[in-house]
């Protein structure tokens, strides 16, 4: 167990090592710095003045220089200095990080408490008018982006209650129930497409096993439908599910750029877009490592997962 | 009671009639915050590194300037500028000395007292004087302070703008949201980050990207002002949200420079008890070619182009009802400074459009181009919707008499330092400068060299007639200068201009004393805004 563990915390960092230098090439890529942008309102180009922003933000360096000194202030803790807002990045980053984390979690928590109820009822219901209709209505989810739900959620409670959730965020500490309605809306726009695979993999699964001999033994012995299908089948069929939402969940940190942006939720997300366009480089880069951070951790999770839910599953055995 | 007494009481109940049930204008009521709308966080806080409205609109309410235009009058001309951080100014030495005699009750947000001082060093920075020490990090506006010679505070409380030649267009450039005030005191680089201003309202917070609130300034040298208790302008990307936003009276004002005609109407047709306020700007739109080509050396296809586009179609087609036209400068009566209707359509370009195509087909056969050798051409403009709208109009326009044009969308970030490099064959812009001034816009897009004469037009002559303008202190003589100038930069296709944009406000029926002007850059103080609720 503890060598399997070793071995993917080495195949971990490899991959954000990868991870760090596609990020730093790609964003070097794209035409125009934060330099050019300073200048793109003011309507011309001060050759000398750009070169000296330049200097002062290191640009002028040569890239793999640049790079060095990226991952040697990543080894002591900074993350750099916004080039648009000239704070630390980190001071930029950090009140985000909890917002999108709640929103994912949240949302993730709709898309199973909606999904795995769902898929079960689906499955022992199979090929009945229910299972006819709760297949349509996850058909619909992952058909409806969620961004778009998002929007017509918003444009419904405006036409009818001439209400939206608030704009700014707002803390729980301060107005609980203004801050349950503001993350309620987003999260079951997103949690809605979530459940909807959730529920497709759960129907899949559990039809599996309720073939299984052990599932008709426990029928033949006459014990209640709940106790079958909660106690022996569901907890057979989790595994894929549990797939589906470590994956859903790392999906969420990065994907919520436009439902943020519809509900004005001041996250990760949406601000990694806002990053891009000023090319704010040292935010955009330690905000991607995290997202990679992320995604690597809820990989790890999973697979631990399994020979926690799966007794026969064992590490690092050949 | 005779009916001679009747007649006379009925007629004396008609004649007060009027003053009875006539609203009177209602008393501005102090207390309230006014929530307004951001697309985006500010590129800065300081003012005199941007030329956006994205830093004017929601940091103006943090400064003052010597001088503003009355921020109640819709219309800003020389007429309407009032005294601010100045008492009163004088000019002396036949106009190469502008003097301004300062208040004396004036603090900082920090406390400390503002001076003469201040003045000094704000434009001295600007204009980089050889004294300075410490510099703009981008300086858009140099070009606007090259006329002054020198500046001296001679006490405490005055401040002489000495000037090479007279140049009566400086008050208007003092007087635009553009030429805030500075403390000396505060280091440049951290102005970027926070104001610390004499203004209505002081910083109270900011959130990167989320959101930047104001509190009123308990010290404000004008008593009883501002009404509000605070400004808060909140960061909404998603346009559809933001009006979203407004229609559910989360927010109750929207952003300035962004709000389509039929966005506007369907909003109000939504939600009626809004306001819809429609008013003319002097932002531009214009198409122009790149002079610095051998390509468009030949005068055909120069007139071509211009023949080709039907601006009145750009009026209904291209902005949605929502532009008229006009010159280089804002046409009357919404401008000071433009030409009338009826002038500006005898100039080639604002005439019958199928006349005009004819024409420009048989120019283009002149220049050696038809059906079967097409003049091709690219047009670049900027990758945002507005711009590629009236781009496509544009586009269309010159299919019709045989160009093939195709578009090339530049990304905002690089659009200038392309432009500035004459890297482009024809494009569509859309320009908008800080005061309705001729010096501002005269200078900045039309003079030989200027960065920001994109077309590569340079006339010594009309540099010469720019000149002469600029010096002639007898307003009725300089409007006429300043027309002739506008109409030879059409009629020599400097740029061949479409017309100037109508902006749409949608506010919340409360919002009191903002009135939008004829230039958006000028009227954000938000010191006389009171909501009526």
């Amino acid at each position: 167990m503890y060598v399997y563990l070793f071995q993917r915390v080495i195949s971990a960092f490899l991959t954000l090592l990868g991870m760090s230098v596609v990020i730093f090439v790609l964003l070097r890529l794209v035409p125009g710095n934060i330099v050019d942008i300073l200048f793109a309102s003011a309507g011309f180009v001060n050759p000398a003045a750009k070169e000296e922003i330049a200097r002062e933000l290191g640009l002028d360096q040569p890239i793999p220089v640049q790079y060095g000194h990226w991952l040697r202030d990543i080894t002591r803790g900074e993350l750099g200095k916004s080039y648009r807002y000239e704070i630390p990045a980190w001071q930029v980053i950090k009140p985000r990080i909890p917002v999108t984390a709640e929103l994912a979690f949240f949302a993730l928590l709709i898309a199973v408490l909606l999904g795995i109820p769902i898929g079960v009822l689906s499955a022992i219901r199979q090929d009945t008018v229910t299972d006819y209709l709760l297949r349509t209505l996850s058909l619909a989810g992952l058909s409806m982006p969620s961004f778009w739900l998002g929007m017509v959620i918003i444009l419904f409670l405006v036409s009818y209650f001439g209400w939206i959730p608030s704009m700014t965020y707002v803390s729980p500490f301060e107005d609980f129930k203004a801050h349950v309605l503001q993350f309620f809306f987003p999260a079951l726009a997103v949690g809605y497409r979530s459940s909807a695979l959730i529920m497709r993999i759960t129907r899949s699964s559990m039809l599996d096993v309720l073939r299984e001999d052990y599932i008709r033994t426990a029928w033949a012995k006459g014990q209640r439908e709940w106790i079958v299908v909660f106690g022996h089948a569901l907890s057979n069929a989790t595994l894929p599910v549990i797939t589906v939402i470590g994956i859903e969940f790392a999906f969420m940190i990065g994907g919520l750029v436009v439902t943020e942006t519809v509900f004005n939720l001041p996250g990760v997300a949406r601000y990694l877009v806002d990053a891009i366009l000023w090319r704010d480089y040292p935010v955009v880069q330690n905000l991607v490592m995290f997202i990679a951070i992320v995604v690597v951790i809820a990989n790890l999770t999973v697979d631990l997962l399994y020979g926690w839910l799966d007794p026969r599953i064992r590490y690092g055995v050949r | 009671m005779n009916s001679r007494r009747l007649r006379l009481l009925v007629c004396a109940f008609l004649a007060l009639l009027p003053f009875s049930t006539a609203n009177p204008a209602p008393t501005p009521r102090a207390g309230g915050i006014l929530n307004a709308t951001l697309i985006e966080s500010p590129p800065s806080f300081s003012i005199h590194d941007e030329a956006t409205i994205g830093a004017t609109w929601p940091v103006m309410p943090c400064y003052n300037n010597l001088v503003w235009f009355d921020p109640l009058k819709k219309q800003e001309s020389p007429d309407t500028i009032i005294p601010e951080l100045a008492e009163k100014w004088a000019w002396q030495d036949g106009g190469k000395s502008l003097v301004f005699f300062l208040r004396k009750d004036v603090k900082w947000h920090d406390g400390q007292l503002f001076t003469s001082k201040d003045v000094k060093y704000t434009f001295d920075t600007v204009r980089e004087a050889p004294e300075i020490t410490a510099k703009l990090r981008v300086n858009p506006r140099k070009l606007w302070y090259e006329n002054i010679e020198s500046m001296e505070a001679t006490d405490p409380q005055t401040v002489i703008f000495r000037l090479k030649r007279p140049q009566p267009s400086l008050l208007l450039m003092l007087a635009s949201g553009y030429s805030p005030i500075y403390p000396s005191h505060v280091p440049l680089a951290e102005l970027r980050t926070k104001c610390v201003g004499t203004g209505p309202f002081k910083l109270k917070e900011v959130r990167p990207g989320e959101l930047i609130e104001y509190t009123k300034n308990p010290d404000y040298f004008v008593k009883g002002r501002p009404y509000l208790d605070g400004i808060r302008y909140t960061i909404i990307k998603d346009r559809a949200t933001r009006y979203a936003a407004i229609q559910a009276g989360r927010q109750d004002l929207p952003y300035p420079l962004e709000i389509a005609k039929t966005l506007a109407e369907s909003v109000k047709q939504a939600a009626p008890h809004l306001v819809l306020i429609d008013s003319p700007t002097n932002v531009y739109d214009s198409v122009f070619v790149n002079l610095t080509r051998p390509l468009f050396k030949d005068s055909k296809i120069r007139a071509a182009i211009n023949l080709a586009v039907d601006r009145q179609g750009y009026v209904q087609a291209g902005r949605q009802g929502a532009a008229i036209i006009g010159g280089v400068m804002l046409p009357r009566p919404y401008g000071v400074w433009g030409l009338s209707e009826a002038e500006q359509r005898k100039i080639p370009g604002f005439g019958d459009p199928t006349k005009q195509k004819a024409e420009a087909r048989k120019l283009l056969a002149e220049a050696g181009y038809g059906p079967s050798k097409p003049f091709k051409i690219t047009v670049s403009t900027r990758a945002v919707p507005s711009y590629v709208d009236i781009t496509s109009y544009v586009i269309d326009q010159l299919k019709q008499v045989g160009i093939e044009a195709t578009m090339e969308q530049v990304e905002t970030g690089i659009w200038h330092a392309k432009m500035t490099r004459h890297e482009f064959e024809l494009a569509v812009d859309q320009t908008g400068i800080g005061p309705d001034d001729p010096d501002a816009k005269l200078y900045e897009n039309f003079k030989c060299a200027s960065p920001r004469n994109y077309s590569g037009y340079c006339s010594e002559e009309v540099d010469a007639m720019i000149d002469k303008q600029s010096e002639t202190t007898d307003q009725k003589k300089r409007v006429q200068l300043v027309q002739e100038i506008d109409k030879r930069l059409q009629l020599e296709g400097a740029r061949f201009m479409l017309g100037h944009s109508k902006e749409y406000y949608l506010m919340q029926p409360y919002v009191k004393n903002l009135i939008p002007h004829q230039s958006v850059y000028n009227f954000g103080r938000m010191q006389e805004v009171w909501l009526d609720k």
